[in-house]
């Protein structure tokens, strides 16, 4: 459903948050953090699986920042559990509804659980995903229904297109970054100025 | 309102929990405790127990009320754990104010106890509970982990510094929805299709919740993803599994590569818990004696290096009568020993042994109950467990 307002999203988002943790969706706000609202480990696995069927998308599984350290290699975003320059500056791009001045001083791993479980960080990431999930099929304008696995299929002509997945997408997302934006220091070669 | 009286001092407002470990093999000092409802009023419950600064974080949580108020029995079960294990191994009796947990930049919850501690009742006016507060402080740290689920908390503490503990909890009484297609690979749902018929549900928690304990223990939680830590067996009749790294997790942790972790697991009424100890550092090789001997007459050495001896520490030198020591000091020897081979000894057993027999321990007969304990088979009796 690539034509859903964000106001949708977040309606249709509330509910199912609101069914899984048994609580009444007024509680819940763009600002809200899903942890604040009681939910658990397995709590946020059952509103995963919900928003996937729901909006025929597939989640992450895990966050930007751990899909980011597999492609830049330890060290360079994320040191003894605090983020660097580097790591703040790509979650700022990637998350942009954080708020920047949060980001000023230390910010330790654990805290970005704070900025990832966000209502609104979770509305956007849908909305984007949701995009690559065509509501019609695009050889017959058909309705498009799931189908085995990654797949939809079209419910006239049979047409199949495998969906992206959210952890695929942040993995392209990164390494574009990583070609692009990132340009590491290059130091002089330490050997070259410990002979001399 | 004596009940409030006993809340503050030894009181343990919570159940000591003895889960039966025997599974796991040997097991190192812990306690372990568990809380499924409140003693008091939440509110006064917080003034009790939390420090200033807990008392700060508590105020100003924004989280519905179930969060707020399994976070603040998360930090009872743990205050308590750490109390119990601190006055029975080091006769060491603190306030829970005095204990403070604070998350690491990961979040794993470490213990951290008060710069102005003074030990309740313990050896009055001579200072020296001051002291091992601030030995615990400075290099005892122990290993804790909290769970809750649905109104209960539990906690585990370990006081070796080499182990690292983890625990989680899950509830039986809300029927999930199936999760088992996001939290298992395929063969991990080929296994649990395996383990019970009837039982499916419980065996899928267990299986959850054995991949928490294990990223709790590690200390980096579940965040390389589910799938990363993968539960390559599963013992239904003692409920062990066996959970091994993949992917992210290996990046995380290269040491652990093919080198899985033994989880304990099992069903207590409606709910589901799971508990692991992680052993840090390499692989280790079986030392012999000889080289047992040579490494704690160094580390004697070291101990005692301003001590003055008149002569140089022998393989016969007994331990109290001759050089002097005193429980605290055997304490920390023993520590640096299983921090050095990475093995849990039951140390705690040996010293109390002693000291109800009124006879002294020379290192001779130290490196052979250390021989002894390395790598041998694993104990089964209650040798090693005092969990109470």
């Amino acid at each position: 459903m690539p034509n859903m307002t964000e106001s949708e999203v977040f309606d249709k988002f509330a509910q199912i948050v609101a069914k899984s943790l048994r609580i009444d969706a007024s509680q819940i706000a763009p600002a809200t953090h899903l942890t604040d609202l009681g939910a658990e480990s397995l709590d946020l696995i059952e509103i995963t699986m919900e928003t996937e069927t729901q909006f025929h998308i597939f989640l992450p599984d895990k966050s930007i920042l751990e899909t980011a350290v597999e492609v830049f290699g330890p060290g360079i975003l994320e040191k003894d559990g605090y983020l660097t320059e580097e790591g703040k500056r790509l979650l700022l791009r990637r998350v942009p509804e954080t708020d920047a001045q949060a980001f000023e001083g230390e910010v330790a791993v654990k805290d970005l659980q704070h900025y990832f479980l966000r209502v609104g960080t979770w509305v956007r990431m849908i909305q984007g995903l949701a995009q690559y999930t065509p509501g019609e099929c695009q050889a017959c304008g058909g309705a498009m229904v799931p189908s085995m696995g990654f797949r939809m299929k079209c419910g006239k002509c049979g047409q199949e297109i495998t969906l992206r997945s959210g952890e695929e997408l942040n993995r392209e997302w990164v390494r574009e970054y990583y070609d692009k934006e990132y340009h590491p220091q290059t130091e002089a070669p330490v050997s070259a100025t410990a002979v001399q | 309102m004596t009940a409030f009286g006993n809340l503050v001092h030894d009181s343990y407002v919570t159940q000591a929990w003895a889960p039966d470990w025997r599974p796991l093999g040997p097991w190192p000092e812990s306690a372990c405790c568990r809380l499924d409802a409140f003693p008091c009023e939440p509110s006064v419950l917080a003034e009790l127990i939390l420090s200033p600064d807990e008392q700060a974080h508590w105020r100003s949580m924004r989280a519905v009320e179930k969060r707020r108020h399994e976070w603040l029995l998360g930090r009872c079960v743990a205050k308590q754990a750490v109390r119990s294990l601190l006055a029975r191994n080091l006769d060491l009796r603190l306030l829970p104010t005095e204990i403070e947990i604070v998350p690491d930049p990961y979040g794993r919850p470490l213990v951290s106890i008060a710069p102005e501690t003074t030990p309740l009742r313990s050896w009055p006016g001579s200072g020296l509970g001051t002291f091992r507060a601030a030995t615990v402080r400075e290099r005892l740290q122990p290993s804790l982990s909290i769970a809750h689920s649905d109104g209960t908390a539990v906690a585990l503490a370990v006081l070796d510094p080499g182990v690292r503990v983890g625990i989680d909890l899950e509830s039986l009484t809300h029927h999930r929805q199936d999760f088992e297609a996001i939290a298992f690979s395929p063969d991990e749902r080929r296994l649990l299709a395996t383990l019970s018929m009837d039982r499916r549900q419980e065996w899928a928690l267990r299986m959850w919740c054995a991949k928490e304990a294990v990223g709790k223990a590690l200390g980096r939680g579940l965040s390389a993803g589910l799938l990363a830590f993968h539960i390559a067996r599963a013992d239904v009749a003692s409920g062990m599994m066996e959970v091994g790294l993949r992917d992210g997790a290996l990046d995380q942790f290269p040491q652990r590569r093919n080198r899985s972790l033994i989880v304990y697991t099992a069903r207590e009424s409606n709910f589901v818990f799971s508990a692991t100890i992680y052993l840090q550092g390499a692989v280790r090789m079986r030392p012999s004696r000889r080289e047992i001997l040579d490494y704690l007459l160094q580390k004697m050495g070291e101990l005692t290096a301003d001590w003055d001896y008149p002569d140089p520490v022998r393989p016969e030198s007994l331990l109290f009568t001759e050089l002097g020591f005193e429980s605290l000091d055997a304490v920390v020897l023993c520590t640096a020993i299983q921090e050095h081979y990475q093995t849990p000894m039951p140390f705690a057993e040996l010293l109390a042994e002693i000291g109800q027999q009124q006879r002294d321990l020379s290192i001779k007969e130290l490196a052979d109950f250390v021989d002894t304990h390395l790598g041998g088979p694993a104990e089964t009796g209650g040798a090693t467990r005092r969990v109470q």
